[in-house]
């Protein structure tokens, strides 16, 4: 009989490689991979070789061979920057089945070092790039787009028509992260010393910022940076039996739109509503009860749109959960991307490792033992809600995590 | 002065009919002859109700701007174009294209109407090729 796999398993630690961000002297995924995984069993205190499952994006065999595992379940599902948050509900699901005990979910992406090395190679960028028979690239390929904030550009203009939304509602979010990353001594944009164009911003620097795709502004997007992050994910039995706290997973869900924007029936929508009503109903707790949250803002628009789709707020009014910087430090409102986001704090190109890792810091309480020099705990929340998108707006995936007590 | 933009490589599979199309001035859509809805991108199997019976037809080359972008960054010939826009269209049959819109100013982007309509035109890519554009009547 198929159980409810609700809290049957638990994130038991969250580590990312040595070094992240802007890595000057190059890296490599595997690079990062590696690191992560190190670090995060180190954190736990298990060895690699004791874990039984690997969950990445594309890379769990090579992850297996470095490390010389031969894992019972390898997955590697790649569906876009919110593959993380499936991995964790694909983990539940086979610790629920009682498969295996002890699963690794791993990043690594040398967004910033990759891009420099292929720098001049992208010669047909915009033409669609692999099957020329695909959809994309019949129908897509031929109009000068140039990756994703060209697509996401069409969303935001729409929500702008169809709510009567303004740019400076949205260009708040960035302003409110940024305020994150300022406690965030690893965030990119942490200060002036981390980089030139760190430190606090207003809304006018926001809408002042060079266009890149309008409504689109520059400091309306993430960063493209080097990250690679790990965490540990146990089975209720074992997870008590770490040095880490558990950190429960106690609903998981996700669900798809469309694959192609041509597809994307509701401009103003993804399909978070389905992801996360999995997620809360499995979790038995509404949105009302989450105390945090972590929300993919791959750019404004996105953490916007999705703030409403996960029941945050009223639909049309998604940017007013960060309406006068309330989802900021010390705002009225639940602290929302506490590590200063992909925005300001770190994005390699998929994002949603960074959402697990900095909501189990906070949950776990351990966010002050300064793993890896990572920020402080900025948040006594008990329970979050982590909510992947992933593609142009395609795919969600979203947890609800609860912590003991 | 060669066209010097991505030129699509048709897949003589399921869109045939659609490039050839093209190449004579006219928008042919696949339509499922079961349910008689039409669908974009064309399709071996109708979306609505999985019917494999599909045929082609000139549709109107009328629509509507769904919504919109004005791309200020773009690589290889488009980007001796930027800016410009971009722009998803509600056909009149029904289903949606993208398009670089034509007959808009991409420097006032407020001045370019959500529900506008526009009318498809072609222009010739390649000896085999006409891609189409939507134009702002």
């Amino acid at each position: 009989m198929p159980s409810n796999p609700s809290m049957a398993a638990a994130i038991v630690g969250a580590a990312e490689s040595d070094k992240i961000g802007y890595i000057e002297e190059g890296t490599t995924d595997q690079i990062l991979h590696i690191q992560a995984i190190s670090n995060v069993c180190a954190q736990v205190g298990i060895r690699p070789s004791e874990i039984e499952g690997i969950f990445s994006v594309g890379y769990s065999t090579n992850i297996a061979e470095y490390l010389g595992l031969h894992p019972k379940y390898i997955d590697t599902t790649g569906v876009g920057g919110c593959s993380f948050q499936m991995h964790v509900h694909h983990a539940l699901a086979a610790i629920n089945a009682g498969i295996i005990d002890i699963a690794v979910v791993s990043h690594g992406e040398s967004g910033y070092s990759g891009g420099r090395k292929n720098r001049g190679r992208g010669r047909n960028r915009g033409a669609g790039g692999g099957d020329p028979w695909q959809p994309s690239a019949m129908f897509d390929g031929p109009y000068g787009t140039s990756g994703p904030p060209s697509y996401y550009s069409h969303a935001y203009s729409r929500y702008l028509h169809q709510y009567g939304a303004r740019q400076e509602d949205f260009a708040q979010i960035a302003v409110t992260t940024r305020d994150w990353a300022g406690l965030n001594p690893r965030a990119v944009m942490h200060s002036k010393e981390t980089n030139p164009y760190g430190g606090k911003i207003t809304v006018d620097d926001v809408m002042n910022s060079r266009v890149i795709s309008w409504p689109l502004k520059l400091l309306d997007c993430c960063l493209v940076t080097d990250h690679g992050g790990a965490v540990i994910v146990a089975s209720a039995e074992r997870a008590r039996s770490f040095k880490t706290k558990p950190v429960w997973i106690a609903g998981a869900g996700e669900n798809m739109s469309h694959q192609n924007m041509l597809e994307m029936g509701d401009f103003t929508r993804t399909s978070a509503p389905e992801s996360s009503a999995t997620a809360y109903k499995m979790a038995g707790m509404g949105p009302g009860e989450m105390e945090m949250a972590m929300i993919y803002d791959s750019f404004t628009v996105t953490a916007g749109i999705t703030a409403e789709m996960l029941g945050l707020t009223k639909r049309g009014e998604g940017p007013s959960l960060w309406e006068g910087g309330k989802a900021g430090p010390g705002g009225s409102g639940i602290p929302v991307n506490t590590n200063g986001g992909g925005l300001s704090f770190s994005h390699s190109g998929m994002y949603g490792m960074m959402l697990l890792i900095e909501a189990y810091r906070q949950l776990s309480g351990t966010a002050e033992d300064g793993v890896n020099g990572l920020p402080g705990k900025q948040t006594s929340a008990k329970t979050a809600i982590v909510n992947g998108t992933g593609g142009l707006l395609s795919v969600t995936g979203t947890l609800v995590l609860a912590s003991d007590d | 002065m060669a066209y010097n933009k991505p030129i699509p490589d048709p897949d003589p599979y399921t869109t045939q009919p659609f490039w050839d199309g093209a190449k004579a001035g006219k928008l042919m859509l696949p339509r499922c002859t079961n349910c008689n809805q039409a669908h974009f991108y064309p399709r071996m199997i109708c979306p609505h109700c999985y019917s494999r019976q599909i045929e082609w037809f000139e549709a109107s080359g009328e629509g509507w701007i769904h919504t919109f972008a004005v791309q200020h960054r773009a690589f290889g010939g488009w980007a001796d174009d930027v800016p410009f826009v971009t722009a998803y269209i509600d056909l009149k049959e029904g289903d949606r294209m993208f398009t670089v819109l034509r007959g808009v100013d991409a420097t006032k982007p407020e001045s370019i109407k959500i529900g506008a309509a526009v009318k498809i035109e072609f222009e010739e890519a390649s000896e085999t090729v006409s891609i189409p554009f939507w134009r702002v009547v």
